[in-house]
C-alpha cells in the first residue's frame, strides 16, 4: 500500500470494527495481525473488476428496495442521492454506494447459504487473473450489475473463445488488410488483395484468396466507390490535362469544381486511413472500451455511404457530359439539377455556380458591351461577318444547341436583340450613347458591372438586368434611328416620290417626260431625264421639300430589249444610306420598284384618258364638226363620237374607281396602319416587321403579289386596251380635224370662186359622203371591236376579282360593279 | 473555504450517514466517516467491504484468526 496516511487509517477501521464487533479487546498482535491482512486484502486488487456505473448501481439498489417491498424508502434513497450529488461531486460516490450496498446484501444474507467466495479469500490472496474473474462471478452473483453477473460457471466466456478460434481459422486475411485495400481502391489504387479487374470492369478480390462471402460482398460493394471514382477522376485528368483545348471555359469549370469536391473525399479518406492503423478487436475480446477508434469493414460502409452518394452524383454527371460543351452541357447538368433530396440540390447548387460562371459572364459582357468573348465557341450567339447594311439581319444568330435550359428562348431573343442593338449602334450609327444607357440599366438593377456579378439561380437577376438593358437600348436606338437619322421623314418621302403621294409632281413629271418615253428605249438618254426630273421638282410643291431627301431621287432606266418604249423601263429611286439602309434593304427596294412600275402605268392610262376627254368632250367645237354637211355625214359622225364618249365613259368609270381604290383603300390605309406601328414599335425588330408588313398589304392589295398573276396579266390587258383605244382615237380626229380643215379650206375656196369651181363642190359633196361612209364605217367598226375587247377583258377581270383572297379587294368589285350591271350582264350571256 | 470545505464534509457525512441506514448497513458515523476518507484515498470498494465484513462478523467464524495468521506470513 502506498503511504502511511492510508496505512493508519487502516488500522484506524480495524480496530474500530474488531471493538464494535463485540470482541474483547484484543491483543496488541491480534490487531496487528488483523491489520496485516486486511492491508494484504486491500492490495489484492487496486481496480475494480466491474465498471463504475453510478446510476445503474443507483437504480438496482432502488429497484431492491422497491422489490422488498420499501419502497418509500426507494424514493428516500433517491431523494437521498441526488443531494449526496449536489452536495459533493467530487466524491467517488460510486465507491461509497457500492461498499454500503454490498454491506447491506451481506447483512441481509441468509446465514444458511454458504458464501463460497468469502473464506476462499484469504487463500486466494495471490491467485490469476482468470479464476479471480470466475471467483467474483460467484462472489458478486446478488450485487454486481453487469458483465460476469450471470454466468456461474462462465459457458458464455467459453463459448466467445471457441468462436474466435473459428474465425481466426476461416480468415486468411485479417479484417485490417482487407480494410486498408479497400481504402486504396478507394482512391483508384490497387491493394494487395484487392485488384482493379479490367474485364469485369470493378474491383475484386482474386477467388483463390479464402474469404467468406460475406465479407467478399461488402468488400465488393465498398469498392463501387473505387470505380466511381476512377471514372471522375478520369475525366478530370482528359478535361485538364489532355483535352485542354477542346473542353473549353465552361467544361473547365465543372472540372475544376468536380476536383474541388473531390479535396473533401480525399480528406476523409486520410482520416478513414489514419483510424484504420488501430488494431480491430477480435471477435472474442472485450470490446470494452478505451481501444481507440478502429475500423472494420462494417464501420467503414457506414463512413462511405455518404461519398458513395455524392460520387455517384459525380460519376453520373460525368456521363451525361461526355462529348457535351459550353452552354449545352450546362443545360445537361442542369436538367439534373431538378431533384428533391436537399443534399443532392446543394452540391448541384455548388457545381452549378461554378459551372455557369463563365457563362453567365459572357452573357453580361454581351448584354452590356456589344462584345463576344467567345473562344471556344460555347456561347449561344454567333456572329458572322457580314457588310454593315446586313448586320442587323444576319450579323447574329441564336445557336439553339448551345442554349442552356434554364434561360427560355424568350429571354435568349432579347439578349440577342440587346447585342445586337449595341453593336449596330456602334458600327452603322457611329453611335457611342448606349454606353450611359448600359450603365443606368445596371444602376438601376443594382447589379454591379464587374466580372463574377451574377451566378447559377440568379436566372431573375439575369433577367431583370437584360430586361432593363434591353429596354435602355432599344429606347436609344430607337431615339438615334428617328431623331438622328430621320426614318420617318425618309419614309414619308418614299411615299410621296415613289409611290406617286406627291400629285402636282407626277402630273408635271408625266407631263414633261411623256413625249420622251414614247420613243424607242434606247434612244433616250438618262442624264436628259434627270434634267426633266429637276424641272419637274421645281415646277411642283415638291421644291419645299429638304434637299437631302431630294437628293436622293433619281431617275433610273432599267435594263431594256429591243422593241421596249421608254414608258416600259423607266423608274424612279430612292438612295437609302448606312443605316436606314437595314429597313430599305436590296429586296425591299425591289418591292418600292415593282409598285412604282404598276402605278405610274396606271397613272399614264389615267393621263391619256384625260388627253383623250379634251379632245372627246361634248363641247361646241365638236357640234360644230360637219355641221354644215349634210345631215347624213353629220348624223354619221354624231352616232360614232356618242358610242365613243360611252365608251370612253366605261374606261373612265374603271380606271378612276380603280385608281381610287389605289389610293386611298391600298396607299393610304397601309400607311395609316404602318405609321402606328412605327410609333408603337419599342425596337428595331418591330420596326422592320412593321415596314415589311406595309409592303406585303400594299403589294397584296394591288394585286401584284404571287397569288394574283393570272388577274394582274388581266389587268394590264385592260390597260393596254385602253392605251389603244386612247391613240385609235387620238388618229381619227386627227383624221376628222385635217378633213374638215380640207373642208373650209375648199369652202373659203370654193366661195371665193363662184362659178368655176360649181362642179368641185358638187364633186366635193358627193365625194366626201362617199369618204365620210367609208370612214365612218371602217370607224365605227373598229370602234365596236375595240369596245368588244375592252369589255370582254373587263368582265375577266371582274370575274377574277372575288377569287382573290384578300378582303379589300371585295370593295374594289363593289366600286367597280355597285350595281351589278357586270355580272348581269356576264350571267346573260 | 476551508469552514465551507468542513460544512460540506459535514452534510455528506451525515447523507452518506442516512443513505446506509436506509440500506441497514449497521455502520456508525466513526466508521463510516473512515470508509469515506479511505475511499477518497482511492481504495478499491470491493475488497474494502470484505474487510468490513470479515471483521464485523461475529467470533463464530470457522476460521480462528491464529489459522490465518499463520499463512497471512508472507
Amino acid at each position: 500500500m502506498d503511504d502511511t496516511a492510508t496505512v493508519d487509517l487502516v488500522r484506524e477501521l480495524v480496530l474500530r470494527l474488531l471493538s464494535s464487533g463485540g470482541r474483547s479487546s484484543t491483543a496488541s498482535n491480534n490487531s496487528d495481525a488483523a491489520v496485516r491482512y486486511a492491508l494484504r486484502l486491500l492490495s489484492s486488487r487496486m481496480s475494480p473488476s466491474v465498471i463504475p456505473d453510478e446510476l445503474s448501481l443507483v437504480e438496482s439498489i432502488k429497484r431492491r428496495l422497491a422489490v422488498s417491498g420499501r419502497s418509500s424508502s426507494a424514493l428516500g434513497f433517491a431523494d437521498l442521492h441526488s443531494k449526496l450529488s449536489a452536495r459533493a461531486p467530487l466524491l467517488n460516490r460510486w465507491a461509497l454506494l457500492y461498499l454500503l450496498n454490498s454491506l447491506s446484501l451481506d447483512r441481509h444474507r441468509p446465514e444458511s447459504s454458504p458464501a463460497p467466495g468469502l473464506p476462499f479469500l484469504p487463500l486466494h490472496l495471490p491467485h490469476p487473473p482468470r479464476t479471480s474473474a470466475s471467483s467474483i462471478a460467484g462472489g458478486m452473483a446478488g450485487g454486481g450489475v453487469f458483465l460476469v453477473a450471470k454466468d456461474p460457471e462462465n459457458i458464455r466466456e467459453i463459448a466467445l473463445r471457441e468462436y474466435a478460434d473459428l474465425f481466426m481459422e476461416d480468415n486468411e486475411v485479417s479484417e485490417s488488410a482487407l480494410v486498408r485495400d479497400v481504402l486504396y481502391a478507394c482512391q483508384g489504387i490497387d491493394g494487395r488483395y484487392v485488384r482493379f479487374d479490367r474485364s469485369t470492369d470493378g474491383y475484386d478480390m482474386p477467388e483463390s484468396l479464402k474469404v467468406p462471402k460475406p465479407t467478399r460482398s461488402i468488400v465488393r460493394r465498398l469498392c463501387e466507390l473505387g470505380w466511381l471514382f476512377r471514372k471522375v477522376r478520369g475525366y478530370i485528368s482528359e478535361g485538364i490535362v489532355d483535352r485542354q483545348f477542346d473542353i473549353g471555359t465552361v467544361g473547365q469549370a465543372f472540372c475544376s469544381s468536380l476536383q474541388d469536391e473531390l479535396v473533401d473525399y480525399y480528406k476523409l479518406l486520410t482520416v478513414l486511413t489514419s483510424q484504420s492503423a488501430n488494431p480491430i478487436p477480435s471477435a472474442g475480446s472485450d470490446s470494452g472500451g478505451g481501444a481507440g477508434n478502429y475500423l472494420s469493414l462494417r464501420r467503414l460502409a457506414v463512413w462511405l455511404a455518404e461519398p458513395t452518394v455524392r460520387m455517384r452524383l459525380m460519376a453520373v454527371l460525368v456521363d451525361v457530359c461526355g462529348e457535351l460543351r459550353g452552354g449545352a452541357m450546362a443545360g445537361a447538368i442542369h436538367s439534373h439539377a431538378q431533384h428533391g433530396n436537399p443534399l443532392v440540390q446543394e452540391f448541384m447548387g455548388r457545381l452549378l455556380r461554378r459551372v455557369c460562371s463563365p457563362l453567365f459572364e459572357m452573357v453580361r459582357i454581351w448584354v452590356l458591351e456589344g462584345e463576344l468573348e467567345d473562344v471556344f465557341a460555347e456561347f449561344f450567339i454567333l456572329s458572322q461577318p457580314v457588310k454593315a447594311e446586313s448586320l442587323w439581319r444576319e450579323g447574329y444568330q441564336i445557336q439553339s444547341s448551345m442554349l442552356p435550359s434554364f434561360i427560355s428562348p424568350l429571354l435568349a431573343q432579347r439578349i440577342l436583340r440587346t447585342g445586337k442593338s449595341i453593336n449596330f449602334l456602334r458600327v452603322c450609327c457611329e453611335d457611342n450613347g448606349w454606353v450611359e444607357a448600359s450603365g443606368e440599366a445596371v444602376a438601376h438593377v443594382g447589379a454591379t458591372t464587374q466580372r463574377g456579378g451574377l451566378g447559377y439561380g440568379d436566372t431573375n437577376a439575369l433577367e431583370a438586368l437584360v430586361v432593363e438593358a434591353a429596354k435602355r437600348i432599344d429606347r436609344h436606338l430607337m431615339d438615334v434611328i428617328h431623331k438622328r437619322y430621320r426614318f420617318k421623314d425618309h419614309c414619308l418621302a418614299i411615299k410621296r416620290y415613289l409611290l406617286l403621294g406627291q400629285g402636282d409632281f407626277v402630273k408635271y413629271l408625266m407631263d414633261i417626260v411623256g413625249p420622251e418615253l414614247s420613243e424607242p428605249a434606247n434612244t433616250i438618254s438618262s442624264f436628259q431625264l434627270a434634267g426633266l426630273l429637276e424641272t419637274a421638282i421645281r415646277a411642283s410643291n415638291a421644291q419645299y421639300d429638304d434637299r437631302e431627301i431630294l437628293d436622293r431621287l433619281k431617275v433610273r432606266m432599267m435594263e431594256h430589249g429591243d422593241g421596249d418604249r421608254g414608258w416600259d423601263v423607266f423608274s424612279l429611286e430612292y438612295d437609302a444610306r448606312v443605316p436606314l439602309d437595314t429597313v430599305f434593304t436590296a429586296l425591299n427596294m425591289k418591292r418600292y420598284l415593282k409598285i412604282f412600275n404598276f402605278l405610274w402605268k396606271l397613272k399614264r392610262v389615267e393621263h391619256a384618258l384625260t388627253g383623250l376627254w379634251k379632245t372627246v368632250k361634248p363641247n361646241y367645237i365638236n357640234s360644230c364638226i360637219f355641221a354644215n354637211e349634210s345631215f347624213g355625214v353629220k348624223m354619221q359622225f354624231v352616232s360614232v363620237l356618242r358610242r365613243l364618249q360611252v365608251l370612253w365613259n366605261e374606261m373612265n368609270h374603271f380606271v378612276t374607281n380603280f385608281q381610287y381604290y389605289i389610293m386611298f383603300e391600298v396607299l393610304e390605309v397601309s400607311w395609316a396602319h404602318f405609321s402606328d406601328g412605327m410609333n408603337s414599335s419599342k425596337d428595331l425588330d418591330d420596326l422592320l416587321a412593321a415596314h415589311d408588313k406595309y409592303l406585303y398589304s400594299i403589294l397584296e392589295k394591288s394585286l401584284l403579289g404571287e397569288g394574283s398573276q393570272s388577274i394582274n396579266k388581266t389587268l394590264f390587258v385592260l390597260f393596254d386596251h385602253i392605251l389603244r383605244f386612247r391613240s385609235l382615237a387620238d388618229r381619227w380626229f386627227e383624221h376628222i380635224h385635217e378633213l374638215q380643215h380640207r373642208r373650209n379650206k375648199s369652202k373659203s375656196k370654193s366661195k371665193g370662186e363662184l362659178g368655176k369651181v360649181g362642179s368641185l363642190i358638187d364633186g366635193g359633196r358627193k365625194a366626201l359622203l362617199q369618204f365620210s361612209r367609208d370612214f365612218f364605217g371602217k370607224m365605227s367598226e373598229e370602234l365596236d371591236k375595240v369596245a368588244k375587247e375592252y369589255s370582254a377583258a373587263l368582265h375577266d377581270f371582274i370575274s377574277q376579282l372575288p377569287l382573290q383572297q384578300h378582303i379589300d379587294l371585295k370593295f374594289l368589285l363593289f366600286r367597280l360593279d355597285f350595281t351589278e350591271y357586270y355580272s348581269r350582264v356576264s350571267s346573260n350571256k | 473555504m476551508e469552514a465551507t470545505g468542513g460544512q460540506i464534509a459535514k452534510e455528506t457525512l451525515e447523507l452518506a450517514f442516512q443513505i446506509s441506514n436506509m440500506l441497514e448497513t449497521g455502520l456508525d458515523r466513526h466508521t463510516l466517516s473512515l470508509l469515506i476518507a479511505l475511499i477518497d484515498r482511492g481504495i478499491n470498494p470491493e475488497p474494502l467491504s470484505a474487510v468490513v465484513r470479515e471483521l464485523s462478523s461475529p467470533p463464530s467464524r470457522t476460521q480462528p484468526p491464529s489459522a490465518f495468521s499463520s499463512s497471512a506470513k508472507p
